[in-house]
């Protein structure tokens, strides 16, 4: 080196201080952007019980948030594809209002049954609706040669029910009106009993048997619908109308279907409820003793229940984030109170206080994005783990993970901010002279 | 034009009940090339002074005035920025990093000029040169001597190339033996034309600076050759050493049965 190097350097050619230009100004902003990762992370390597016992806490708080809302989109998404075998244009006349509070309960309890009257007056008196279709359902042991399964949804049904519920025939046929007329003992099963019952054999053509006495041919088969809140919807038969209430009485209450002709859902609801009514002989000042319900109603009481998760989710979120930054708080105030020292240094040699609060917020994010990482770690095997092992479908989202990872260098910002500006606003002999 | 020019400069501390004069008329200015000593006892002010000299702290009155510029003036980034391109700092106790090396130490200050990567490294393995460690370079403080440590705190306040090398008590932590070569070192540096500001207790030290400026309870009252005011200094803890001694002598005579 040349002795000329360290020889007083005259005015001319320094800058005044403030004067850097814009691309010195950017190059030393990523330099002593730099210096402070690599002094985070030297401190935290340092400290490595210190760090480690703020990031479990960060970590528990990010996975406790994901897994509720992973759930929550879970059961969305069952209760969505649910939703979508009603098909939006079909109301149903029932004795119960969907959606209701439970308070209404015995409102609605007392009321009578949809019966077979009030299907013949929907079927004879109403001209909007392009399909009626009543259903009966009951829980009903299934066999086959010396096969018994139990529960399984046994539902009496006419022509129009795939119309009114979006099911769809995979093999087969659907029952006709003769079916019904006739009382035939026929039946399509669903991907379930098939599965059961007809390894290697055709079930087209068989004869099982379902409930106390009814025996019936397997005319069709539907497609396979798949699980909805962990229930399987394919284990099913269905059988006409008429051969279900031989079997098992008309005691049971009728939901009827009906399609209405798309943008007439209001004008079908209307006429409906008029000949329902006169059907009912209710005088006008009567209330009505049936429901026609839409499935929006449906998606009402749902979203309520949403919303109370969501509610949880959040308040679990609001509570995780502040414990959790209590826990970047306080490791950042020891290790402002260690450096005080440290930073009366760098001030000396010329950081500005924007280059130390830089510097003590990198630790802060530094910490709570290894603590966001953990947790999307944590809740990712314990996703991996719900779906392998229970019957509820769990993964995580993508959007989660770029939230988990935002979120935590957020918390990082706002509970570091205090710690990062004491320490910023340290007055530089005073920092020196710290012991 | 001086480098320093220090004018009527008055630093009152403010203790709520009481104002405490630390430094009460300080003028006098240092030229470019210049090798001053400020010479007191401990709380006679010069440590008030030293930090005002490094834009540490601000004076309640007066002005201070480097390179021809009013530092009271300056905001606190300017003042940053004043620290970081004029001043090159040698405390007592070293005030290294104790998690950074010795290059990474050097370096530290160009960081915060914006001088790149490579021609800041190349800058400290000068300065590490410079003082005689190019064999230390990668070493932690903790795994350098008290000597080596002070070495590399001067590199650090070199390597900036400052107007001004102020050094507060930089011998005061070592041995005699180090403390010499440390001296030698900053009597080298002044040959080479730095301008260096040396504040200590020593009057053996500030004999040995070209010039030296007394301060006795915030006040000038010595300025001129560094052997001369220490003479004077020595001449005076003389008179008042042996006056101790005879008082104490007495006391233990009267103690006396």
């Amino acid at each position: 080196m040349s002795d000329a190097t360290f020889a007083v350097v005259p005015d001319a050619g320094r800058r005044a201080p403030g004067s850097l230009g814009a691309f010195a100004k950017a190059r030393r902003f990523f330099a002593e952007l730099r210096d402070a990762v690599v002094q985070a992370a030297v401190s935290l390597v340092s400290h490595k019980l210190r760090a480690f016992l703020t990031v479990i806490g960060i970590a528990i708080g990010i996975t406790a948030v994901i897994l509720i809302f992973m759930v929550e989109s879970g059961m969305s998404a069952g209760f969505a594809r649910q939703l979508s075998t009603l098909g939006p244009n079909t109301l149903f006349v029932h004795k119960w209002r969907w959606g209701a509070n439970g308070n209404d309960w015995w409102k609605y309890k007392d009321r009578p049954q949809i019966s077979m009257l009030d299907l013949r007056a929907l079927q004879q008196n109403t001209t909007l609706p392009v399909a009626i279709a009543p259903m009966i359902s009951t829980n009903a042991t299934v066999s086959y040669g010396n096969k018994d399964i139990k529960g399984v949804d046994v539902r009496g049904t006419v022509e129009g029910y795939l119309d009114a519920t979006g099911w769809q025939i995979r093999r087969g046929r659907f029952l006709t009106a003769l079916d019904d007329e006739l009382g035939a003992n026929v039946c399509i099963i669903g991907a379930d009993l098939e599965d059961a019952f007809f390894k290697g054999v055709d079930p087209l053509g068989q004869t099982v048997h379902a409930g106390p006495n009814l025996r019936c041919e397997v005319i069709g088969i539907f497609g396979r619908k798949g699980n909805s809140f962990g229930q399987s919807q394919d284990l099913r038969l269905v059988v006409p109308l008429s051969a279900f209430m031989r079997t098992f009485g008309a005691k049971r209450g009728l939901v009827i279907a009906v399609v209405a002709p798309d943008g007439k859902v209001r004008e079908t609801e209307d006429e409906v409820t008029s000949v329902m009514r006169n059907a009912r002989h209710l005088s006008p000042d009567q209330e009505e003793n049936f429901s026609v319900n839409r499935q929006d109603k449906l998606l009402e009481g749902f979203n309520q229940m949403m919303m109370a998760t969501n509610i949880t989710g959040i308040l679990v979120g609001i509570i995780t984030a502040i414990v959790a930054g209590i826990g970047i708080m306080n490791i950042l105030l020891v290790s402002v109170k260690e450096r005080t020292r440290e930073i009366g240094i760098r001030r000396a040699l010329g950081a500005r206080r924007t280059t130390i609060l830089l510097q003590f917020l990198c630790e802060a994010v530094m910490v709570a994005l290894i603590g966001g990482f953990f947790g999307i770690a944590i809740a990712s095997g314990a996703a991996w783990l719900i779906d392998t092992l229970s019957p509820m479908p769990a993964a995580i989202d993508p959007r989660v993970v770029i939230g988990g990872v935002a979120g935590s260098a957020f918390l990082g910002v706002v509970f570091g901010l205090w710690p990062a500006l004491s320490a910023a606003l340290l007055q530089p002999i005073e920092a020196l002279r710290y012991e | 034009m001086a480098l320093i020019e220090l004018h009527h400069i008055v630093k009152t501390y403010d203790l709520g009940l009481s104002k405490v004069p630390a430094l009460r008329d300080i003028h006098f200015s240092i030229e470019r090339g210049e090798f001053v000593a400020i010479v007191g006892q401990s709380g006679s002010g010069k440590s008030t002074l030293m930090n005002i000299l490094g834009c540490l702290d601000t004076p309640t009155e007066g002005q201070y005035r480097l390179s021809n510029r009013d530092v009271s003036t300056l905001s606190d980034d300017e003042l940053a920025d004043v620290r970081n391109l004029e001043i090159g700092f040698v405390f007592q106790s070293f005030q290294l990093l104790p998690r950074a090396s010795a290059l990474e130490n050097v370096e530290l200050p160009l960081i915060y000029r914006g001088v790149s990567k490579k021609e800041r490294r190349e800058r400290a393995v000068d300065a590490m040169k410079l003082v005689g460690l190019e064999d230390r370079m990668k070493h932690r403080p903790a795994e350098l001597s008290g000597g080596q440590r002070q070495r590399v705190a001067i590199a650090r306040a070199l390597v900036t190339q400052p107007s001004l090398l102020l050094a507060d008590e930089p011998t005061g932590n070592l041995d005699s033996q180090t403390g010499e070569e440390i001296v030698r070192l900053f009597l080298e540096l002044h040959g080479r034309g730095n301008t260096i500001v040396l504040v200590t207790h020593e009057p053996k030290l500030a004999a040995r600076c070209p010039r030296a400026v007394r301060i006795v309870d915030g006040l000038v009252i010595a300025d001129g050759p560094g052997r001369e005011v220490a003479m004077a200094n020595a001449e005076a803890l003389g008179a008042e050493a042996l006056a101790q001694f005879l008082a104490a002598d007495k006391a233990a005579q009267g103690a006396r049965p």
